[in-house]
């Protein structure tokens, strides 16, 4: 069992801490590194807000270090606020675009703010309005409006060719991650390289607690301060962080991040790529995982309706093989799925549409950004001409588990596929589901918008030029 | 756009008006700030609290024995440890509080009367032991019926929170209790007469909700109190001064034993005024020998710290044709909580506040229910009441036909009008905001499909008070300036900026902070608005005191009497008849002759700042409505404000743009919403949603300048008033566009939508 492994602002170091310490607590009890700050412990305000390099990765990515375990830095390069100007440098040009602005009045959120913008240069993204909002959706400011702030973003200078990040003296790249296993405090925390290794660990330990990205398992130690006997990290599996166009599906690995299937998931499927970019925000996108979501088993997960929609399958597997089930089959009840305690889930597929098929998704939230959903939807239609030869609905948001709308998807097909059609679909949408009243919707509400969005559907499908893309909704 | 009506009076200066770069700006874009949270003691241990998990229960016992055992807990205490308090009123901020209620509130005594209420703390060498002790104490509740909602707590038979509560305000004295604490009512001439000669009488009831202030640090302290009882508290808090009287008299301690230091503060808006962690960990401490850190999570911040009231309005104004009012009248039904101390009788004075009317009335209630106790939130109490009283001016003005800012012009308070609330205004510049929107631009550029324009106006009243200030002349002639009242929106820069222009010297020469209260006489805490202009006025003070002393010195020096030397352009020379007697010396130069001229020169005001002067806004909202899924969205704003005048515009501007950001989330997304067990249901960020960067407007600004005459550099408290107009704006906004008027908030996308459903089948939608 080895000492974790990485670089903070520039400085390489060893650590040993009990694995179910969150990185936020370490940096301010343990490292005494101040400027990242808490303000809710859930992954919402972004105040915790720090950049990470994992080994192989070329740019930095923000990440919430209040859901970030200790060890899932292994091997990894860190930036805090604290290491954005050098010790006798001038500001960073993040911090000086904030100071020229006057984009700070508390100053609270400020520290988040700067990484998530560091972040957003280092991307090398156009200063667009679009972009900025995307890059700011998780840090809340609740002093300025915003508008100083996203002034800043405008003002930044381009970022250097090569990252002028902490690099240099202390670079993990020499002695590389610590690999394998690391205890203390009673607990151990493993990051197996390989699938192999991976499997071992899993069928050794089946209660274990499985980590992908750890969004909502970090939850559990930063609110709940639970601390787990075993976890086995799915992070360091180089077979699973792949995503891959094959002949006739998306291959998305199972430790792949949302950031990571992006690139392609937006080729293919560019309205379920407009859905991802609306689940939390980049910090959480840049940790958790497709796989993660699935495992999850919400009935709001924002991703299940569109697997359900397009028919993606899961690709299981254990020591002893490998399974493939349905995604609506894998999904069994309310947070309930078919997962063994001696699988993982290695693969998501996701079969490309035959030519001629319309697919479009919808999120409806109260907020544009980093919200909960209230109800999502995802439709694959087929046409005969006029007529609907074939439509899959799936809903979440509207039972216990996201599903597909059988009575909606029978009464449609064969029907013209036009706005006179959609007369019944409320009834239908009612016959259905049942879905519960929270403070997040009224079933009244959902059931309105559930069917709002199949008549939403239907125009953007029949109106010429309408864009099949989410919109703001 | 930023813009600046009247900039040119300010160029008579040269930092007043300037956009100087902020002394703290630095420190805080590198982390090197720090917080509430940021600082740690030697030996320092984590205390938690044990909080009520029913809304109303009888406390009929509580065990700590097995809590104080667990080794690792240093100190466990419970309402023993504090003493209790008569009942006395006292103010706070814009709130009166009670120390009867306040100890009540800081540690529940006979019942729990919130869910979230204070039962027990303890403090442990980490937070898992602190957490582990919690559930290790034993209370017997005795669960008692609750009631949430404000016009079911005043309904007979309501569960009754105190016993003993009788309605203050009502003559003769009800004979029975009830959760009614108070009754106010303001106003003036015969309402009934007024509206016997209306034309044109609109009548609406109006809801809100409870709304947390959002600060995005919670509430976080750390305490040490020595075997000889010396106590000292950092904190997170708008001010020391209130923390320090608070926790002496809670603990009966000297106040003079017990020093408060400031932290950095990560936003208050009115919810940093009061105590909530401090005594119990200056409690803690004092028994575990040991300094005690306290933090609230986020879901502690949001079920145990103040939000502002939920209210229930009701609002009948009626006018002539011509657009001229003729009576106004309002009852208010303001929540507050656990505890007497609703934001009521600052609601009913701001009600109809910006209007000149003859025939005027406001009643208020302060009503209790089992919710944490309200604290003050930006202009508390105003955001309501006049929320109200917009919509119904601009229903007004849409059924006379009426341009909206015509008809508040028509009927606009200005100099010498006697205010709802009494007393008559001096130069204010309402009519000037007004006038400033009709110009604007934004006024007149068309509007796309699905969308609507609103407008509405707003007041706040700001205060003065108690304050301290010191500034040195430090040998070298550098300056060093300490104020206390916490620097939450600027004010570091700005009373830096009215010293250097009362010296003359550069900005950089000046050092600034925020003293601890053992260095400064009292002072009132930041909120008010005040901050700026009484800190600024006994800032301005000392600068003239340094000045004096500088002249005397030089006086001395050259052998004249002192109202031979005058003091120009940050040095002293030989004045009238004695000109050119001698060469000028900097105040640098006088500075390095202090020692042998007399000793240390320093300035240090105490004064009581009057004087202080309302500031009105008027905004212009531009909301677009999703047809299908009834979501609003703010697609432009304009703020327009009368600043007095703007020391540092920059800050104005934030702080203008700040209120229309937490108005744009009151009026169409935050609430706290409450099961039927009495129990909050969004205690969190997650589904209690404040503004992302997406879901605002690029906010444009007009500052307007109308000197307030009793401030030395036309000061007005700025920044409450901006949270005032955005409720009403964007619900006139939304009648504008779909013909529905909304009464309820928040205008959430359910809401919207039902309403538009229920207009359409009546006909009476516009969309």
């Amino acid at each position: 069992m080895s000492a974790l492994r990485f670089v903070l602002n520039g400085e390489g170091r060893e650590e040993r801490a009990p694995p179910s310490t969150t990185v936020l607590d370490w940096l301010r009890l343990s490292a005494r590194l101040t400027g990242t700050k808490e303000g809710c412990a859930e992954g919402d305000c972004g105040a915790c807000t720090i950049v990470i390099r994992r080994p192989g990765e070329n740019q930095f990515s923000a990440v919430n270090s209040c859901l970030l375990l200790l060890p899932q830095l292994d091997g990894c390069e860190v930036m805090t606020v604290e290491g954005l100007s050098g010790p006798d440098g001038p500001l960073h040009p993040v911090q000086q675009a904030l100071v020229d602005t006057d984009g700070t009045q508390c100053g609270f959120c400020t520290p988040g703010f700067a990484m998530a913008m560091f972040a957003f240069r280092d991307g090398g993204e156009p200063a667009e309005a679009a972009l900025i909002h995307e890059a700011l959706a998780g840090n809340l400011c609740r002093c300025t409006g915003y508008r100083a702030i996203v002034d800043a973003c405008r003002k930044l200078p381009a970022a250097p060719a090569q990252p002028a990040a902490a690099g240099g003296a202390g670079s993990v790249s020499a002695d590389g991650p610590s690999l394998g296993a690391h205890a203390c405090g009673g607990q151990a925390f493993h990051a197996p390289a390989t699938l192999a290794e991976l499997m071992e660990l899993r069928a050794a330990h089946p209660d274990a607690v499985l980590l992908a990205g750890g969004t909502d398992l970090g939850l559990r130690v930063s609110k709940q301060q639970e601390a787990f006997a075993r976890v086995i990290s799915t992070q360091a599996v180089s077979e699973l962080a792949t995503v891959r166009a094959g002949a006739d599906a998306l291959h998305i690995g199972g430790g792949a991040t949302y950031t990571q299937a992006l690139p392609l998931i937006d080729a293919k499927f560019p309205a379920f790529g407009a859905l991802i970019r609306r689940i939390g925000s980049r910090q959480i996108r840049n940790l958790g995982t497709l796989a993660g979501n699935l495992a999850t088993a919400s009935p709001i997960g924002d991703t299940l309706p569109c697997l359900m929609a397009l028919d993606a399958e899961v690709l299981l597997r254990a020591r002893g093989g490998a399974r493939v089930l349905k995604v609506e089959d894998f999904i069994t009840g309310y947070r309930k799925t078919a997962l063994a305690p001696d699988e993982i889930i290695a693969e998501i597929r996701l079969p490309y549409l035959p030519a001629g098929r319309d697919f479009a998704a919808y999120k409806v939230s109260k907020r544009f950004d980093q919200d909960i959903s209230t109800v999502v939807a995802a439709f694959v239609l087929r046409r005969e001409g006029e007529m609907v030869g074939e439509l899959k609905a799936a809903f979440g948001g509207m039972a216990a588990r996201p599903a597909r709308a059988a009575a909606l998807e029978r009464a449609l097909a064969g029907k013209p596929w036009t706005p006179a059609a959609h007369a019944g679909i409320d009834a239908l949408l009612a016959e259905d589901f049942s879905p519960l009243s929270d403070h997040r919707g009224g079933a009244t509400y959902r059931l309105r918008a559930a069917a709002g969005l199949v008549r939403r559907f239907q125009l953007e499908t029949t109106l010429t030029g309408a864009p099949l893309r989410v919109e703001a909704l | 756009m930023q813009e600046k009506v009247k900039d040119a009076p300010s160029s008579q200066f040269k930092w007043v008006g300037t956009r100087a770069v902020r002394p703290d700006g630095v420190d805080k874009v590198t982390g090197r700030a720090r917080f509430g949270a940021d600082l740690a003691m030697p030996g320092q241990l984590v205390g938690k609290v044990l909080r009520s998990p029913h809304p109303h229960a009888r406390i009929r016992a509580i065990d700590v024995s097995a809590a104080a055992n667990l080794p690792g807990v240093k100190a466990v205490v419970t309402r023993d440890d504090f003493k209790d308090q008569p009942s006395e009123f006292i103010p706070a901020g814009e709130m009166m509080i009670n120390y009867r209620d306040v100890v009540r509130n800081v540690m529940a005594r006979e019942k729990a009367l919130y869910e979230g209420h204070p039962i027990a703390a303890v403090a442990a060498t980490s937070t898992s032991i602190a957490k582990q002790a919690l559930k290790l104490i034993k209370v017997d509740y005795e669960v008692l019926p609750h009631v949430i909602d404000v016009v079911d707590a005043m309904q007979p038979g309501a569960p009754l929170l105190h016993e003993d509560m009788i309605t203050a305000g009502v003559e003769p004295a009800p004979k029975t209790p009830s959760n009614v604490a108070k009754r106010v009512e303001f106003g003036h001439g015969d309402v009934a007469a007024g509206f016997a000669q209306a034309e044109i009488i609109v009548e609406r009831a109006f809801t809100t909700k409870p709304v947390h202030q959002g600060y995005i640090e919670p509430h976080a302290c750390v305490a040490s109190v020595s075997e000889d009882g010396q106590a000292d508290v950092w904190v997170t808090t708008q001010g020391h001064w209130i923390v320090r009287a608070h926790c002496a008299r809670l603990l009966g301690w000297d106040v003079g034993k017990v020093r408060v230091t400031a932290a950095e503060i990560g936003g208050g808006f009115g919810g940093k005024t009061v105590v909530y962690l401090e005594p119990l960990a200056l409690a803690l401490s004092k028994k575990a020998r040991r300094p005690v850190k306290m933090v609230m999570t986020r879901e502690e911040v949001f079920r145990a710290s103040g939000p502002t009231s939920g209210a229930h309005v009701h609002v009948k104004i009626g006018a002539r044709k011509d657009g001229r009012i003729v009576a106004g009248e309002a009852e208010l039904k303001y929540q507050a909580g656990a505890f007497a101390g609703s934001p009521v009788q600052p609601g009913a004075m701001c009600a109809f506040a910006p209007y000149d009317l003859e025939n005027v009335k406001v009643v208020g209630y302060d009503v209790v229910t089992n919710r944490p106790k309200v604290a003050a939130y930006r202009a508390p109490g105003g955001p309501i009441s006049e929320f109200a009283v917009e919509s119904v001016i601009d229903e007004i003005a849409r059924k006379l036909g009426m341009d909206p800012i015509a008809l508040r012009l028509k009927n606009a308070a200005k100099q010498g009008t006697r205010a709802a609330y009494g007393p008559k205004f001096g130069p204010i510049g309402f009519v000037e905001t007004l006038e400033a929107a009709k110009a604007h631009a934004h006024w007149r550029t068309p509007l796309q499909k699905n969308q609507g324009r609103g407008v509405a106006s707003g007041f706040w009243f700001n205060i003065g008070g108690e304050t301290s200030v010191s500034l040195q002349l430090n040998e070298d002639g550098t300056l060093s300036l300490t104020a206390g009242t916490p620097d939450i929106g600027g004010l570091r820069a700005s009373l830096c900026m009215m010293a250097a222009e009362e010296l003359g010297v550069d900005l950089d020469r000046i050092r600034v902070q925020i003293g601890d209260t053992g260095q400064l006489g009292y002072n009132f805490l930041t909120g008010g608005s005040r901050a700026t202009f009484s800190s600024g006025m006994a800032t301005v003070e000392a600068a003239r005191e340094v000045i004096k002393e500088a002249c005397k010195r030089a006086a001395k020096l050259w052998e004249l009497p002192e109202d031979a030397v005058e003091y120009m352009s940050g040095g002293v020379r030989p004045a009238g008849a004695n000109a050119g007697k001698h060469a000028p010396m900097t105040l640098s130069d006088i500075a390095g002759i202090a020692g042998k001229t007399g000793g240390p020169i320093a300035g240090y005001a105490r004064i009581n700042a009057h004087g202080a002067a309302p500031s009105f806004a008027t905004h212009i909202a531009d909301v677009e409505i999703d047809p299908e899924t009834g979501k609003a969205t703010v697609v432009r704003y304009t703020a327009i404000q009368d600043a007095g005048r703007a020391i540092h515009p920059s800050y104005v501007e934030g702080q203008y743009q700040g209120g229309v950001a937490q108005g744009i989330g009151w009026a169409l997304n935050e609430e706290y919403i409450y099961g039927p067990d009495g129990r909050l249901q969004n205690p969190g960020f997650l589904d209690y949603r404040v503004p992302v960067a997406s879901d605002l407007p690029m906010i444009d600004t007009v500052i307007v300048e109308v000197p307030n005459p009793r401030h030395p550099y036309g000061v007005r408290g700025v920044g409450e008033t901006p949270i005032v107009p955005p409720m009403a704006a964007i619900a006139n906004a939304l009648a504008d566009a779909t013909g529905v008027r909304f009464t309820d908030l928040p205008m959430s996308p359910p809401k919207v939508l039902a309403a538009l459903d229920e207009a359409r089948a009546a006909g009476t939608a516009k969309m």
